[in-house]
């Protein structure tokens, strides 16, 4: 039984020991990731090349009121 | 039409801001007192012993010195006038009574204020602030203002009589003018006016550059002689304008209107009659100081007023000249750099047609028009447009 | 049956794509390795610390014409990892948790899909920072990166504070929000809101969507101008009126308020273009005027008067009484900041110390100060205040190459703050101080309503661009005192072509350099129009300046060329 619940017990500190690992490698594969990013400058290149046009279309094509629809009340 | 008997005379007056008339003032021992914009009240420049002149320069060509100072991308009045101080073509004034009333006026005189450019070793130039809504907090401001930068100034530094019987007196004299100014201006309304928009242009600017005293008696004889002058027996234009706008002391910028077969029968703007020439009333019990500072703040339709009321008002002003004088249309120009008449303008040119059905010419101008061919095209394509316009709706 | 015909792009074409993609990286051809032990030694140390400033070959870091980087500037490991985490991914986070406590990302997302300022401009925030920090290290780096973050906040609280008022965001209904919120022109000092900022939200109607969008992507800006010149406004005026009025014309403007408040401040064309504003608005308008002549005593009480009556048209509008002191308890926290920033100018003064770059100076300062109060600039101030007094009791001289004490006169190119980062960079000028930041330079007395509104006045006249320009021209001539009092060897002579203030005492300023014997560079520009004179245009005036007039050699030779029209 004793030698039974060390190795429960080994088995349940190598899951957490796992999971931490786990967890350590995916943080750092998400760090990587942001820093690779971040010294790439590929956050400037997605807004310059993908976001910005994309929005700029979208806004050039928006319809908007005719300003000079707009009345002009002479008594305010 | 007749010639009118003064009207060379008067058009000599303009050729020069020391003209003959400011000349013979001085030489009476009377003080010249320099002033540009409507905001500064003549009247009180008026007072007995001293004379306003508002400042003009005529015949001017490139201000190459004046744009040293002030670049070419400000409003060529304001260097066409710095440039006729530094050619020395101000060297008669005792002093300039300034208002910030626009930024490129405003630096003129500053550099008069700072530079040696009068030779007059007497020459100062003082500031008044001039308020920017109407309401009675700037009535007191104005006031107060006009009491210690002019009235006292002018006590003080020139010794000039400043009680309220001498102010009433200027007032006296100063509303005569505007009496005589709007009976001439009057006949702009008939159907076929004994006097063109030209003309009518002479004879106001002569009465802002003139000491008062001296050219009324020309202004009643030609008030008298407007009585019966006959106009053409068929009126000789093909439409009749208002003219409003900036700064505009060029009769002969009128004169190409005309050319052009547009009648001018008012004036709104910076030197014209509207508003300008309405008489001031002094209350029973009121100070003529009080009643001076309320007239040009309430009589006033400047771009530079900023309440709701105000801005929104001035449209309505401006369609309500046209109606009267019997307009077919309406033509605004602005000098180029002028930052409140370009916004003005634009919106004039915008809800003039379509809220009061008024046909507009937008114009961008220069104090001294070289490309009168431009205009000329311009102007001939509006009274074109406005003729279709008539014809159109006769049937 | 006819299968679809797909069309798979050529060879060739994928090839060129991919070689025009390989542009936007470093060639790793141009990677050189150590060849010897010394040049590993070398290596290494720039890589833990950085390269010397001549070595770092800045300009090189950039993707041609769009101002992006081939990679960010290795700035050494813990710079670079400053920059990092703290600015880079902090700022990110920030954004996001600001939004989030500013109103939520719906709204956030409305906004952006309703209105151009907001898209084109606020994503590419962190390529602000960028611009204005390139090359900084150590204290300098981190205290200007806080002035930044603090402007980011305050710009996010302004634009969700519209969103969540706004009618056209929610169907055209007017919610609580929009009655509790107050329209003003960006140059109406928000201080004279102060008395019912317990209950209603003053918003600058175009701080946001205009002038904060001119630094960060000064694309946006053009329709504006654009826009108001289509209904015939002759292209002279002042762009930044200009811009203003456009986005009315254009409908971009949010209707978040049920009345607008309106000032004379900077110039004639703020009057003039208020009347455009006002036809789209179509609601109360309150103006506020302030009077020209600020010198004269005359005038205090006259101003004193408007801003009562202000106050009278707030109560009628709202509704809610005046709070004196509400009034006080804001006023007591914005002096403490103005006390803070007289500090900060007597180090940036008497020592080499001053850890606050020229662009972040100024755009902190003029915000701060035109805005009002904000808790982010507490927070801020008391970070950078850690900061500059470890500066000063260490003596770090945070600008180490500067060659020249800069003072910049006049109103700065804005879709070009960062000229100085730039000119730091290339040639060692130094921006020490500029005139806006110079203009609110007064505590506001709190002990009787009287005192207080005089003193409101007089700061109201005092605003930017106003202080120094209009009231005589002996106040635009205190340049020499303000170069004296900040040690100051150079003048970074603004030349706004559209301000006709300014251009209106050019010659005199000419006379004066002369006649002193002050170095001045004239840096012609129109405000927010790039397209009038290009930051390279810019750029070359100072190079042309710095090579043939001071007979200087540039820092980094790599800096003094580059194409970057395109850029945010």
């Amino acid at each position: 039984m004793r030698k039974i619940r060390k190795e429960k017990k080994s088995c349940s500190g190598c899951r957490l020991l796992r999971v931490l690992c786990k967890l350590f490698a995916f943080l750092a594969a998400v760090y990587g990731i942001l820093f690779t990013v971040f010294f790439f400058d590929l956050d400037g290149k997605l807004l310059f090349y993908v976001v910005e046009p994309f929005l700029v279309k979208h806004y050039d094509k928006m319809e908007r009121r005719n300003p000079l629809d707009m009345p002009y009340d002479i008594k305010k | 039409m007749k010639d009118l008997k003064h009207l060379i005379f008067f058009e000599n007056l303009l050729q020069e801001a020391n003209n003959d008339l400011v000349k013979k003032a001085q030489g009476e021992g009377k003080k010249a007192l320099g002033y540009t914009c409507y905001f500064m009240p003549e009247v009180l420049l008026d007072l007995p012993g001293c004379f306003s002149v508002r400042l003009r320069a005529p015949r001017s060509g490139s201000p190459d010195m004046a744009t040293y100072y002030m670049s070419n991308r400000t409003c060529h009045y304001g260097r066409a006038l710095f440039e006729r101080a530094l050619e020395g073509g101000f060297n008669f004034l005792d002093a300039q009574l300034a208002t910030e009333t626009c930024t490129v006026t405003c630096r003129f005189q500053e550099h008069l204020g700072r530079m040696d450019v009068i030779k007059n070793p007497d020459f100062f130039v003082e500031f008044t602030d001039v308020p920017f809504k109407k309401n009675e907090n700037s009535m007191v401001h104005f006031r107060k203002q006009l009491q210690v930068h002019v009235l006292d100034v002018l006590h003080d530094k020139l010794g000039i009589d400043v009680s309220d019987e001498a102010l009433c007196k200027a007032i006296e004299e100063h509303n005569e003018i505007c009496r005589l100014i709007t009976e001439i201006g009057a006949y702009r309304k008939l159907d076929n006016p004994p006097i063109t928009g030209y003309e009518f242009q002479v004879i106001q600017l002569v009465t802002l550059t003139c000491p008062k005293y001296l050219i009324l008696p020309y202004l009643r004889e030609t008030a008298e002689e407007l009585k019966t002058r006959e106009p053409e027996p068929k009126f000789p234009y093909r439409c009749r304008v208002v003219l409003a706008g900036a700064e505009n002391d060029d009769p002969d910028f009128t004169k190409l209107i005309e050319s052009c077969g547009a009648l001018v029968v008012a004036d709104r703007h910076c030197y014209g009659s509207l508003p300008g020439r309405e008489a001031i009333v002094v209350e029973p019990g009121q100070a003529p100081l009080d009643a001076i500072a309320r007239h040009y703040l309430n009589t006033s339709y400047c771009p530079r007023f900023m309440p709701q009321g105000e801005m929104r008002g001035r449209k309505k002003y401006l369609a309500d000249i046209v109606k009267e004088y019997k307009a077919d249309g309406l033509i605004v120009a602005s000098n180029k750099f002028c930052e409140y008449w370009s916004y003005e303008r634009t919106m004039d040119a915008l809800i003039l047609p379509r809220d009061y059905d008024i046909p507009t010419c937008s114009i961008e101008k220069e104090y001294v028009n070289a490309s009168t061919g431009q205009l000329r095209t311009r102007f001939q394509a509006f009274v074109e447009s406005v003729e279709i316009k008539k014809l159109q709706e006769a049937k | 049956m006819k299968m679809p015909e797909i069309k798979l792009p050529k060879p060739s074409a994928i090839t060129a794509k991919l070689k025009e993609a390989a542009k936007l990286f470093p060639d790793p051809r141009d990677v050189k390795l150590p060849k010897n032990g010394e040049e590993l030694k070398k290596a290494a140390h720039d890589f833990w610390y950085g390269k010397p400033h001549e070595e770092r070959r800045l300009g090189d870091l950039y993707v041609d014409k769009t101002g992006l980087y081939k990679h960010r500037e290795w700035r050494g490991v813990k710079d670079t990892f400053y920059y990092f985490h703290m600015i880079w991914l902090y700022n990110y986070a920030n954004m996001v948790a600001d939004i989030m406590k500013f109103g939520g990302l719906g709204i956030f997302a409305k906004g952006l899909w309703r209105y151009r300022w907001m898209g084109q401009t606020y994503l590419p925030v962190l390529h602000w920072f960028d611009r204005g920090l390139e090359g900084m290290r150590g204290e300098a780096l981190r205290a200007s990166a806080w002035h930044y973050r603090a402007m980011v906040c305050v710009s996010i609280n302004q634009f969700m504070n519209m969103f969540k008022a706004d009618a056209k965001l929610h169907n055209g209904a007017h919610n609580e929000a929009w009655k509790h919120s107050m329209a003003h022109k960006e140059t109406v000092w928000g201080g004279v809101f102060y008395p019912w900022s317990d209950q209603y939200t003053n918003i600058p109607m175009e701080m946001i969507p205009y002038f904060v969008t001119c630094h960060v992507n000064n694309h946006t800006v053009l329709n504006y101008i654009d826009a108001v010149q289509s209904l015939g406004l002759p292209g002279d005026p002042c762009p930044m009126c200009q811009a203003e009025a456009g986005l009315f014309v254009l409908d971009d403007m949010p209707d978040y308020a049920p009345f607008v408040v309106t000032t004379n401040e900077a110039c004639d064309g703020s009057v003039a273009s208020t009347a455009i504003q006002d036809w789209f608005l179509n609601i109360p308008l309150f103006a506020l005027p302030q009077p020209m002549q600020f010198d004269d005593p005359l005038v205090q009480e006259h101003c004193a008067n408007e801003i009562r009556e202000l106050w009278k048209f707030i109560e009628e509008q709202t509704g809610a009484p005046f709070n004196w002191e509400q009034l006080k308890k804001k006023l007591e926290a914005q002096n403490e900041l103005q006390r803070f920033e007289w500090e900060k100018w007597d180090v940036a003064a008497k020592t080499s110390s001053y850890p606050i770059n020229g662009v972040a100076q100024a755009l902190y300062r003029i915000y701060q100060t035109q805005y009002g109060d904000h808790y982010i600039w507490h927070d801020t101030d008391r970070r950078v205040k850690k900061i500059l007094y470890k500066c000063v009791e260490k003596k770090i001289d945070t600008f180490p190459k500067t060659r020249h004490r800069v003072i910049a006169w006049s109103c700065a190119p804005l879709y070009y703050s960062h000229w100085c980062t730039w000119a730091y960079n290339c040639w060692g000028l130094n921006t020490i101080i500029n005139m806006d930041s110079l203009m609110f330079d007064m505590e506001v007395r709190t002990d009787t309503l009287d005192n207080c509104v005089m003193d409101m006045a007089r700061y109201h006249e005092w605003a930017p661009m106003r202080r120094m320009a209009v009231g005589g021209l002996h106040h635009i001539f205190e340049l020499w005192d303000y170069m004296e009092r900040f040690n100051c060897d150079m003048v970074m002579m603004y030349d706004q072509l559209q301000c006709k203030g300014m251009q209106g005492v050019v010659g005199l300023f000419e006379d004066e350099f002369r006649k002193r014997n002050i170095h001045a560079i004239w840096m012609p520009h129109a405000l927010p129009d790039k397209r009038t004179v290009s930051r390279s245009e810019i750029r070359r005036i100072i190079n042309d300046y710095m090579s043939t007039v001071m007979k200087e050699e540039p820092l980094d030779p790599t800096l003094l060329e580059f194409d970057d029209d395109m850029s945010w």
